[in-house]
């Protein structure tokens, strides 16, 4: 029940209508795109793999608002869209850098994976800095009463009238895996992108790609930067406020962002991809 | 060889700048309550508590430093395909985000105050002549040094992205980094501070934020006097190490092991940093103890 008497909004389960609207967006979208220019296929299932794993990544990162900057509830105390943001785009950043550098597709997504869990890292680790030593505070979940990982337990490091404090563990580690999936799919919308805009702009232009592969970098990172912010805020609204992490009952809400960030990718692929739609590729 | 030894030292300047900006950064954010703590700020004159500090959530500090940082980087490569000196077209990009900032500040503060006028929260116009040109300075600080850095990487390190994309990446990696790291300070330490120390704000103590200081009501500048002992240089540190290791696992490692140099180093870097917190954790609950019996937390 919520405070105003009504039955509780969002459940865990799947709405099938939904999804099967969802799905069938997907394929509209996949065949509007086959239809337009059938080499641009390939890309748009990668972006749709991408915007699905950037959903799924950003359920793992503990966040815990505005509670957690009062050490009322455990997690980062910031917006979870903004936090997955910054460390899926530290990811884009390293990605892009080693697509330039190596041209290697495994080398560069990983590069990617690696940067989005090395910002989670070192941010999760200058949270529970601040916790501890500044202010005196040990990690609490309010969730669980014994850390999955460490098996350390919970209930008597909770201070009194809070749900938990600080970053146990569990959601370290949970920070770090969002922050590398997230990565992963940012850095792989990204170079699918690149790869169909440097091809379609220099049909297009009637260019050499080396000419136009300024325009299609910054192209590619502006449209993954959106994709990234479509998919991190509709992760956030699934998970309504905060989120401590994996072991957090929340985050068996994930298969609706996934197919919802599918969805969102599918729909918004396709009209990155016009750009460069029927030219003849 | 001469190329990675000028990568190292750019990244060791990157690294610098980008601890100031972190400082800067957290620091403007709690002088004018942009972070999640502002909650509290909007929240007291509802609960009763009418104060005097500044606030101005615009948004959070990931999209306002990223807004922000890719109008300065933008404005100073528009100088820079002018043939402008880049120094003289960072500064000069970084000014015209800056008095955007500004212009924010103000319409947040008078919008935000405005909206509690039901509660009686009155618009103090002398802290929006006080503390708006604070806030933009500190500001400043941020968006120049993001701003170079980003230049650096552009120019010397020949990352592919634009100058105003990257501006836009780390603005917004800036944001979440002096947001995560430094609200905590801000929010539990100096808001709550006649609250017990080492343990968490009780929910029912919401609001009642500290609104007096040794003499008279408390300003904003007195937290950004407070917040400097901590959140700023964490903040700075946090920002710092993300950017320096960032770019130091690329440059010095990109064109090993056949390419995945970088890759191997970035999780080697995760495994050293993820000891360190579960020291952190050991130590922190080892040091302080539980506050009640296991039992009777238990029961």
């Amino acid at each position: 029940m919520s405070a105003l008497g009504g039955a509780a909004a969002g459940g865990e389960g799947l709405n099938m209508t939904g999804t099967i609207v969802g799905i069938v967006i997907i394929l509209v979208s996949l065949g509007a795109t086959y239809m337009l220019g059938a080499s641009l296929i390939v890309p748009l299932i990668g972006i749709i793999v991408g915007g699905a794993l950037i959903g799924f990544g950003v359920h793992f990162v503990p966040v815990g608002g505005a509670p957690a900057a009062m050490g009322q509830a455990p997690g980062i105390a910031t917006g979870v869209a903004m936090l997955a943001a910054g460390a899926g785009l530290a990811g884009l950043f390293g990605g892009a850098w080693a697509f330039e550098a190596t041209g290697d597709f495994l080398i560069s997504i990983l590069g990617g994976a690696i940067g989005g869990g090395l910002m989670m890292a070192i941010t999760c680790l200058m949270v529970n800095a601040t916790y501890v030593f500044a202010m005196g505070i040990p990690a609490a979940s309010g969730k669980v009463a014994r850390d999955p990982i460490t098996g350390d337990s919970f209930p008597e490091y909770k201070s009194q009238g809070t749900e938990g404090h600080g970053l146990p563990f569990i959601s370290f580690v949970g920070g770090v895996i969002g922050g590398t999936i997230a990565g992963l799919g940012g850095t792989l919308i990204y170079i699918e992108l690149l790869e169909a805009y440097q091809t379609g702009l220099a049909t297009l232009m009637q260019a050499e790609p080396e000419v136009i592969a300024p325009l299609a970098v910054s192209l590619a990172g502006i449209f993954a930067i959106g994709f990234f912010l479509v998919n991190a805020v509709l992760a956030a609204y699934n998970i309504t406020g905060t989120i401590e992490g994996p072991h957090d009952p929340k985050f068996k809400r994930v298969p609706r962002a996934v197919i919802g960030c599918a969805v969102a990718s599918a729909f918004c692929g396709l009209i990155s991809l016009l750009l460069v739609m029927n030219i003849g590729m | 060889m001469e190329e990675i030894v000028l990568g190292i030292g750019i990244t060791a300047l990157a690294g610098a700048l980008a601890t100031v900006a972190g400082a800067a950064e957290d620091t403007e954010s709690d002088i004018g309550s942009q972070g999640d703590p502002n909650s509290q700020v909007q929240l007291a004159p509802q609960m009763g508590y009418i104060h005097r500090i500044f606030n101005k959530a615009v948004s959070g500090e990931p999209p306002a430093y990223g807004l922000w940082c890719a109008i300065g980087a933008g404005v100073a490569w528009a100088f820079l395909q002018l043939n402008y000196n880049p120094a003289l077209a960072i500064i000069l990009g970084s000014i015209v985000a800056v008095f955007i900032q500004g212009i924010y500040c103000t319409s947040g503060y008078l919008g935000r105050t405005a909206s509690l006028a039901k509660f009686k929260q009155p618009v103090y116009i002398d802290i929006i002549k006080s503390l708006t040109s604070v806030t933009m300075a500190h500001a400043f600080v941020a968006i120049f040094c993001t701003t170079a850095m980003c230049y650096l990487m552009a120019t010397a390190l020949h990352h592919p992205f634009a100058l105003p994309l990257l501006g836009l990446i780390w603005g917004i990696a800036l944001g979440a980094a002096g947001s995560a790291t430094g609200n905590p300070f801000y929010g539990k330490e100096r808001q709550y501070q006649t609250q017990k120390f080492g343990a968490g704000v009780p929910i029912s103590a919401s609001g009642n934020i500290v609104r007096y200081a040794e003499a008279g009501q408390r300003s904003s500048l007195d937290n950004g006097w407070f917040t400097t002992k901590f959140a700023g240089p964490a903040s700075g540190i946090c920002f710092g190490l993300i950017v320096f290791l960032e770019l130091w696992r690329t440059v010095l490692f990109e064109k090993m092991v056949a390419g995945w140099g970088a890759v191997i180093a970035g999780v080697i870097l995760i495994l050293i940093f993820t000891f360190i917190d579960r020291w952190i954790e050991k130590w922190g609950r080892r040091t302080y103890g539980p506050y009640t019996e296991a039992e009777e937390a238990s029961s």
